[in-house]
């Protein structure tokens, strides 16, 4: 199922007031963002590469979805698409992404907008107000030669024309008291701020209009191990008061693992393996999962060698035939080199993982560090941890 | 690990200080700011083993690898290259650096993207006075030596056709052509994929262990200095707040900050550890007088804001900048000794 994508365009409006005739306005959605069957391609026809492929995720309202993958592994192309912010020759290929967004005053009633079929002018009013993003270098994302406030004057001036111009500024210092900065920032260049304090600034930025959907792309990679805490912790406690949902991309997969509700893996385009953040740890599934995670040295215990993951990321233009992690796999199979595996639940539970080794097969024998059972609970696994 | 301390230092730097005199911004151009990058730095680097320094942007880290390397010429103090005082002033020389050599941080940025990955690895070898006809067996050697085997494959491939990983050895191999004793490795993992991170720390562990290079590796990945290092260096806003062998300083901390800096890491096996701290550190300056880390640190007193504190002993090997291990005068070691050295007779005060 390949859009072109210039169709799409012209019939976006027809579409999307089918969408919304299908579902009934008044329907409550658990789910804030549902991304189906998405695939993205830079370029067209022979030298096409895909770089999101067939990927499907759901996300819940107050989660937060943790996306890990390597560079090249399609995680920011993923949220760029997703968000129609990427730009030719990125082209979304195929899938459709559904935003459910609750209507002002009462919290039960969503429209679900099609984000791939939404028009400029749809984009406009759902962008900032009900999704917004939070990107790696907040020093390129900062205009260099305004001051911090006027960033947010005109965010408000944009979407908040009821409120005057001290009503803005009032605004403006709650939103920077949020993520714990002073009010005096608000006169600042951003070259006179710390990273940390750039990235505080648009994380108050993004929350400015209240979204449902918060994105952030890489937020703490530039930034001191102490100054990324202080980041994460803010967070947290941001998203306990204000309840939107966050998606959160890194390749650290341990910030993840703290962090996140639920983990996909992201490998060459592909989700490889989605669980949540507890299980993904305790009990990886997919073999790259389980190497990524042994990349990390751990801060206790007796120092031993690691070998981390042997070779290095495909090339997106070259893939491997079958699965494109098996030319790394310790435990790759004949079946392996020719056949890609789905993104299959493992029995059932709600965990998916595309790997041959859990299919089912009774032919098959998954190896023992890739069949552990996660602990029911976390406090359960300190004590055993404290005994050892 | 008594053999350990009897090892010569291959190479030592003692008291090495490094200040920049900046303009103060929006003031008269008299207005002149000294930024103390590094201040009275003293450590060996020993055949065999891996020195790991640990801090975050600014604390000099990176200031330091380049004095070692001779880059960056010191404000005062010494090195000492097998014995050997370098006298102060002395221009860098060829043989200075065929015995230590400086892996960057981006291989891309390293590498003369023009180029096919042979010249990368020649040319060193041409300066350094190699024959014509060897150079390019001693380049095969080389790639060889970093496990990107078959060396063919990668001699005429150019920058951008490698992955960040097989760029990352290709600039190891480089320094390690001219046979180097000392291996500078300013951050050589922070731009890399997390993937193949670990086969480049294998990697310098190797070349330590089997080559018994003496091996610097400058990080801010407290985790991959406790997997990689025999000696673990944190240095803050320019000082070595806390240093110890082997994992102690890891496990124990002792200095608030390396407590802090621990506190913050992820960590996927203890989901309490949670650190907080006041906001807004960032735009704390670091203060003229007293301890550098007195404005964010939680147990700080009164005398922290008046004197620099001296180096105390904590530990076997572990010794710590901080005021809180004044209660014990004996553990008193003076300011930036060479404690290694100094293991097991601590000087009194």
């Amino acid at each position: 199922m390949i859009a072109d994508p210039l169709k799409t365009q012209a019939t976006s409006k027809m579409m999307d007031m089918q969408l919304r005739e299908v579902a009934p306005a008044s329907a409550h959605h658990e789910f804030v963002l549902e991304v189906n069957n998405f695939n993205v391609d830079y370029g067209v026809g022979e030298n096409m590469v895909r770089a999101v492929n067939d990927v499907t995720l759901k996300l819940r309202r107050s989660q937060v979805l943790g996306v890990a993958g390597e560079s090249g592994s399609g995680k920011s192309t993923l949220v760029y698409a997703m968000t129609r912010l990427l730009r030719a020759p990125g082209v979304i290929s195929g899938g459709d992404v559904t935003l459910n967004i609750t209507n002002d005053g009462d919290s039960d009633e969503v429209t679900p907008i099609n984000l791939v079929t939404a028009s400029e002018k749809e984009l406009r009013q759902i962008r900032w107000s009900h999704v917004s993003i939070v990107l790696q270098s907040a020093l390129n994302a900062l205009n260099p030669v305004l001051r911090v406030g006027r960033e947010f004057h005109e965010v408000l001036k944009t979407h908040r024309r009821e409120l005057t111009k001290s009503q803005r500024h009032a605004r403006s210092v709650e939103l920077l008291k949020m993520v714990g900065l002073n009010e005096d920032r608000l006169a600042r260049f951003p070259h006179e701020l710390s990273g940390g304090q750039r990235q505080r600034i648009m994380i108050a930025l993004a929350l400015a209009l209240d979204p449902e959907l918060v994105i952030m792309d890489e937020p703490t990679t530039a930034l001191d191990v102490v100054t990324q805490r202080e980041i994460i912790n803010e967070l947290n406690e941001l998203r306990s008061r204000y309840g939107f949902a966050l998606i959160f991309i890194t390749h650290d997969l341990s910030l993840l693992i703290e962090l996140a509700d639920e983990i996909v893996v992201m490998y060459a385009g592909a989700i490889i393996e989605r669980a949540g953040a507890s299980e993904l740890y305790e009990a990886p599934r997919h073999p790259y999962t389980l190497g990524l995670i042994n990349s990390f040295p751990p801060m206790h215990g007796d120092r031993r060698e690691l070998t981390g993951i042997p070779g290095s990321p495909p090339d997106l233009a070259e893939l491997p035939e079958g699965c494109s992690f098996a030319p790394r796999c310790p435990y790759a199979m004949a079946r392996c080199l020719h056949e890609a595996p789905a993104l299959l639940n493992i029995g059932d539970s709600d965990r998916s993982v595309a790997c041959w080794l859990h299919t089912g097969d009774s032919s098959v024998t998954v190896p023992v560090e890739l069949s552990r059972s996660s602990s029911p609970s976390r406090a359960h696994v300190t004590v055993l941890q404290d005994h050892t | 690990m008594s053999e350990i301390t009897t090892t010569p230092a291959q190479l030592s730097v003692r008291h090495l200080t490094r200040h920049f005199t900046t303009r103060v911004p929006g003031r008269l151009l008299h207005a002149k700011r000294v930024v103390r990058a590094v201040d009275d730095a003293s450590l060996d680097l020993v055949r065999g083993q891996v020195t790991a320094v640990v801090g975050e942007s600014g604390s000099g880290k990176s200031v330091l690898a380049r004095m070692l390397a001779r880059i960056i010429a010191p404000t005062s103090g010494e090195l000492i290259l097998e014995g050997t005082t370098i006298p102060a002033g002395a221009k860098r020389t060829l043989e200075y650096a065929s015995k230590v050599q400086l892996v960057l941080q981006d291989p891309y940025a390293s590498t003369n993207p023009v180029h096919r990955i042979r010249h990368s690895l020649e040319r060193p070898l041409l300066i350094h006075g190699a024959k014509k006809h060897d150079v390019e067996d001693l380049a095969k050697a080389a790639l060889s030596r970093v496990s990107l085997d078959p060396p063919e494959r990668f001699l005429d491939r150019y920058p951008h056709e490698l992955s960040g990983g097989q760029l990352q050895r290709v600039s190891i191999a480089r320094a390690l052509c001219v046979k180097p004793d000392v291996l500078l490795a300013d951050e050589p993992i922070s731009m890399l994929d997390v993937s193949v991170r670990l086969g480049i720390l294998n990697l310098l562990k190797g070349l330590c262990d089997n080559e018994h290079l003496a091996v610097l590796y400058i990080t801010h990945d407290i985790a991959s200095a406790r997997y990689l290092a025999d000696e673990i260096i944190v240095m803050y806003a320019g000082q070595i707040v806390e240093r110890s062998r082997g994992t102690a300083l890891v496990d124990e901390p002792t200095h608030p900050y390396t407590q802090l800096l621990i506190a913050s890491v992820p960590d996927p096996s203890d989901p309490t550890s949670q650190a907080s701290q006041s906001d807004e550190h960032s735009s704390y300056a670091v203060p003229e007088v007293g301890c550098r880390f007195a404005p964010r640190c939680p147990f700080v007193m009164d005398v922290c804001r008046t004197t620099d504190p001296p180096v105390f002993q904590v530990g076997e090997g572990h010794t710590s900048r901080c005021w809180l291990y004044a209660d014990r005068p004996e553990a008193v070691v003076e300011m930036a000794l060479p404690e290694r050295r100094r293991e097991g007779e601590t000087t009194k005060t």
